[in-house]
């Protein structure tokens, strides 16, 4: 039996589904006590159903994305164990890195189906879970604590009011500025430094995403469709993405 | 309902939030430290500890300060349950972070509020679910998929969720916020173009862009508040 059928076999499935099934029950008990929640404390019903609809419509696209990570793991490290890595606590841009560096300290050559054998796999799911759970240890230890510090209001101050919330939109604009900068960064010298000769696509999907969403903010305040706020990113992300394949090679 | 009637039933459900959160997260860590071994009883061969332990020392550390900055900067931004959630659940940058800022900017709730809470935690829930769906379908449909999903012709598209998904967010959230956006923007362009290594390190850039941003909008904040005072 090939290493690949070993690691696809119907027992790794099991193990792999097994712990996803838990994690997506967590999900859904989370979910349901928030609304719950929501509802004891007054919140309308309406508003948590759009935060609901457009948290969903706005999974669905990176949601494949991450699928695609799946595929790329899958010929290498077998789809059960890919798929268990990008569903729980695993990250995109984390996994293959990963993979490729974990494949290399137990001595594989690099992560290739070829060269794995059953005891480098068992070591790289090992090295792969531990190097990111630190999130979820963290949070058993200090969530608590940290949480309601946050949310304690200052003397005079309520909570919600003063700095926090300008300070979170800072922090979201700090992290956006960061991966664009990156792109510019990467264009411009990219291939040495002010060559002007690096991949100037991102950077492009950056700025049509900006005008489809600019043209959603403008449906949804000028001609009062409020609805299509729950679709903007969503729809931007796919008039973007659809013009990352015309522009290819830009 | 008062306001002190809002606020008991709050803590009530905050505190077993905390319980909860503590023993879902505390179940996945054994089930993804234990998956492994689990594996290898079905394999015949278990992890090899010396090459686990060369292997952390190699590439673990960077992760470990990596979660610790994402811990410290998401947290505040995902409240308690979205928190443990979006630990649980992973791909924070790309997905659940914008995800809850963009439900929370829907809905209209502010930072700290039991509301803002509710929503964090509805957005969080209902996307990892999404991902969780799409990954089971797409598992189960790998094979006839593929060749669609992985077509050269397509790739371009796949390839750049992540700016798609921030060219997006940048112009909802610059367009209010020109002032503050600017300096980091331009900050960060310059230190991408100057090093440009560092695009290697993009997820660590995130925290003296935040700060800088933080820091400018103190500045205006400030300036505000003294406004209104005078």
């Amino acid at each position: 039996m090939s290493i690949l059928s070993q690691l696809n076999s119907p027992g790794m499935y099991l193990i792999c589904g097994g712990i996803i099934a838990f994690v997506c029950a967590v999900c859904v008990v989370f979910m349901v006590r928030a609304w719950r929640a929501g509802l004891a404390i007054g919140m309308d019903a309406t508003k948590m159903r759009r935060a609901v609809t457009a948290s969903a419509t706005f999974a669905v696209l990176p949601s494949v994305g991450i699928l695609l990570g799946v595929i790329a793991l899958s010929g290498s490290l077998g789809t059960p164990l890919s798929w268990l890595r990008l569903s729980v606590i695993g990250a995109l841009h984390y996994e293959t890195q990963v993979a490729e560096a974990a494949a290399e300290a137990v001595g594989l050559p690099g992560l290739s189906a070829s060269a794995m054998t059953p005891t480098a796999f068992t070591t790289i799911a090992l090295l792969m879970g531990v190097c990111i759970m630190w999130g979820m240890v963290l949070s058993i230890l200090f969530n608590r604590k940290y949480t309601s510090r946050l949310s304690t209001p200052r003397e005079g101050k309520a909570a919600g009011g003063g700095f926090g919330d300008t300070a979170m939109t800072a922090m979201f604009i700090g992290l956006v500025s960061a991966y664009i900068g990156s792109y510019v960064g990467s264009f411009v010298s990219g291939n040495g430094r002010f060559t002007f000769s690096g991949s100037l696509l991102p950077l492009a999907v950056v700025a049509v995403a900006a005008l489809a969403m600019a043209g959603f903010i403008w449906l949804a305040e000028k001609k009062n469709a409020a609805w299509v706020d729950s679709f903007s990113v969503a729809g931007s992300m796919i008039v973007a993405m659809a013009a990352a394949v015309l522009l290819r090679g830009i | 309902m008062t306001q002190e009637e809002k606020a008991l039933r709050f803590a009530a459900y905050s505190k077993k939030t905390h319980v909860l959160g503590r023993l879902a997260c505390g179940i996945t860590l054994v089930l993804l430290v234990g998956a492994p071994f689990l594996m290898g009883s079905l394999l015949g061969a278990m992890p090899d500890l010396r090459a686990f332990g060369k292997g952390f020392l190699a590439i673990g550390i960077v992760w470990l300060v990596s979660c610790i900055v994402e811990y410290l900067v998401y947290t505040p931004m995902l409240g308690a349950g979205g928190g443990y959630l979006a630990f649980i659940t992973g791909n924070l940058i790309n997905m659940k972070i914008p995800c809850a800022v963009n439900a929370r900017d829907i809905v209209g709730t502010k930072t700290g509020t039991a509301e803002n809470e509710i929503i964090s935690t509805l957005s969080i829930a209902a996307s990892s679910l999404v991902t969780i769906l799409v990954l089971a379908l797409g598992v189960l449909l790998l094979i006839p998929l593929q060749p669609v999903l992985q077509s050269e012709a397509l790739r371009p598209a796949f390839d750049n969720v992540v700016p798609a998904l921030f060219g997006a967010m940048a112009y909802k959230y610059y367009r209010k916020n020109m002032k503050i956006a600017v300096w980091p923007l331009v900050v960060m362009s310059v230190l991408f173009i100057l090093v440009p290594s560092l695009t290697g390190s993009t997820s660590f850039m995130i925290l003296p862009s935040g700060a800088l941003a933080i820091g400018i909008a103190w500045l205006y904040y400030r300036k505000r508040r003294r406004e209104a005072a005078a």
